[in-house]
């Protein structure tokens, strides 16, 4: 590369720099270095992601095809499908399954219900509506952890404030709500809408305060009862705050781990051994990695297949809304 | 909602609300009792809300809990990750948010599908990969998974703030004589500001709630509070009365910025869908 040395020009007395003499500076376009400067900026978040959770979860889907347990690494070997079909034979991991879809479905559908009643109560804009809301808020930011541990001290049958109450009125057996295998699990659900439902009721909020005021007018003028409103005006706009707050709370519910833990771990009998309980306690307290592996990705693959069944669900309807 | 409610539709409104309030907030409040309550109200046959109150709950606290050590670490993981996230996050949401490629979309839905992943998938792998670099125990390890689910979260979030700005602020500055990074870094970023403060704050609840991660990954050293909270219920010699006050400085501390910060709190609810 020649060397380009600066020096007066002594026809002109200035000082040329050495770019003045350099006719074309190599300069990528300016859309060229834009993309690059935000590859840049994408790129750390990026690399973070697949080296901390990507790669850990390909490693979790190798696993699962050995039998694979820490406290006897010498007899590792590869079996293919064994722990998915040994997943599929074993009446503990079925009955997992069962009680993850039935807290699921029954958490989500209790704190719909109750959030969109409370999101209606809070749909005026006043300064007590307001206050509530934040109040209202408070359950959501509670360690989860401490929540199972205050009901199950409320709920204690000997000395619970509440639980004291129910089993002397005969409304919980002995061992209290959550010590009867057929009341946990409903109890946890409860537990669990005590928690979210003010989350719920949150984004349904957002959702009722974005709505046109003309169409609800009209429909106010139209004599519209409260309840013909609710069912064919606001309910049908209220759409995409429906499958928002329902998709979160599925997702959230689906992987219910903190609350279990802290009150029941999985008992009375498994009633309430969720899939998390399950995978973490095959996983880290038996260390057989290679069965957890494929509980963990069971897991995975619902949360897929319900991902894209939502997503093709919330397009049909945007299809019917935009054809009608 | 109707224009002119009947006063007594209001009252009824009103009443209805007040009542599942004290439904919402009477285990909390009760939890805030607890630790004033010497041990024989506690447990009392039959239970009773009248009781004695007594500092004897904290200082058995401190007798039983090195409560300076949990508290710190505590902080360090929640900050920790937090700063880590907000750190490659933010940025990562403006480049998506500006990017003209369809690729960008797509990656912004990935960061939110990570999102979704049941925490035991990564945390089985990762607790081995910690195991064999040494970090197992750490601070360290826990920072680094829980700024997993947070960097996706910022991304999303991020995404969703910077989106609302028009490109023509940048553009206009560019033309200016700004640099790129000047675009980002002192037109788009302090228009922000909310998005950053909402950010922040859900990042160090999610953090500092966690008990899964920290549970596995942490020593009797390195445990922050979430964990020792129900070691507390372990012990034989502690009550329901140690939890409460140990939860005055795990629980309450959340609880009380989550409700100062009640706007920025809100909008990290509904936008970042936490």
């Amino acid at each position: 590369m020649a060397i380009v040395e600066s020096r007066p020009d002594k026809a002109s007395g200035r000082t040329l720099s050495p770019a003045a003499l350099v006719p074309a500076r190599v300069r990528l376009p300016f859309h060229r270095r834009r993309q690059a400067f935000l590859v840049l900026l994408g790129a750390p978040a990026l690399i973070y992601v697949l080296l901390v959770a990507i790669w850990p979860l390909a490693r979790g889907v190798a696993y699962s095809f050995y039998d694979y347990n820490l406290l006897r690494p010498a007899r590792t070997a590869f079996v293919g499908f064994g722990n998915y079909s040994a997943l599929w034979a074993n009446e503990a991991a079925r009955a997992s399954i069962e009680t993850t879809a039935i807290f699921t479905v029954a958490a989500v559908a209790v704190e719909f219900g109750l959030g969109l009643g409370l999101a209606l109560l809070l749909w005026r804009d006043s300064a007590f509506q307001r206050a509530c809301l934040a109040l209202l808020l408070i359950p959501v930011t509670v360690t989860p952890i401490a929540v199972g541990l205050i009901f199950r001290a409320l709920l204690a049958p000997d000395y619970g404030l509440i639980g004291y109450y129910l089993a002397s009125f005969g409304l919980s057996g002995p061992r209290g709500l959550l010590g009867d295998p057929n009341t946990a699990l409903p109890t946890l659900i409860a537990v669990d809408a005590w928690q979210w439902t003010p989350f719920m009721a949150l984004i349904l909020l957002a959702g009722l305060k974005s709505l046109p005021s003309e169409a609800l007018e009209a429909a106010e003028v139209d004599g519209a009862n409260a309840l013909q409103r609710l069912r064919l005006v606001i309910l049908p706009m209220l759409r995409p705050a429906v499958f928002l707050a329902l998709v979160l709370r599925t997702m959230d519910a689906f992987r219910i781990f903190d609350i279990v833990f802290s009150t029941t771990n999985g008992g009375p009998a498994d009633a309430t051994n969720v899939l998390m309980i399950y995978a973490v306690k095959q996983g880290l307290e038996f260390f057989n990695i290679g069965f957890a592996s494929a509980v963990a990705n069971l897991m995975i693959v619902c949360i897929a297949i319900f991902s894209v069944a939502f997503i093709l669900l919330v397009r049909r309807a945007d299809k019917e809304a935009n054809a009608s | 909602m109707s224009r002119e409610p009947s006063a007594s539709a209001l009252l009824a409104e009103r009443a209805a609300l007040a009542v599942i309030l004290a439904v919402f907030l009477a285990p909390i409040a009760w939890l805030i009792s607890t630790a004033y309550k010497p041990a024989r109200d506690i447990f009392n046959i039959p239970p009773t809300l009248s009781f004695t109150p007594t500092l004897t709950n904290f200082v058995n606290v401190f007798r039983y809990f090195d409560l300076a050590r949990l508290i710190e670490s505590s902080l360090i993981i929640s900050l920790g990750a937090t700063a880590l996230s907000l750190l490659i996050g933010a940025p990562a949401g403006y480049a998506l948010a500006r990017a003209r490629s369809k690729w960008a979309i797509g990656l912004a839905y990935f960061f939110l599908a990570v999102r979704t992943v049941p925490p035991v998938a990564t945390l089985l792998p990762f607790y081995l990969m910690m195991r064999d670099i040494g970090l197992l125990g750490t601070w360290g390890a826990v920072i680094l998974i829980d700024a997993t689910l947070n960097t996706a979260f910022v991304v999303w979030m991020m995404f969703s703030y910077f989106r609302t700005l028009p490109r023509e602020l940048e553009e206009a500055a560019l033309v200016d004589g700004c640099s790129l990074p000047g675009g980002f870094l002192r037109v788009a970023l302090p228009l922000v500001k909310p998005g950053l403060v909402a950010s922040a704050l859900l990042c160090v609840m999610f953090a500092w709630n966690d008990f899964l991660y920290s549970s596995f990954l942490t020593r009797a050293e390195s445990k922050p509070i979430s964990v020792a909270l129900l070691t507390a219920y372990g012990t034989k010699d502690i009550s329901w009365g140690t939890l409460g006050a140990l939860a005055h400085f795990s629980t309450l501390p959340i609880v009380a910025i989550a409700l100062l910060l009640n706007r920025y709190f809100v909008q990290g609810l509904t936008r970042g869908t936490h």
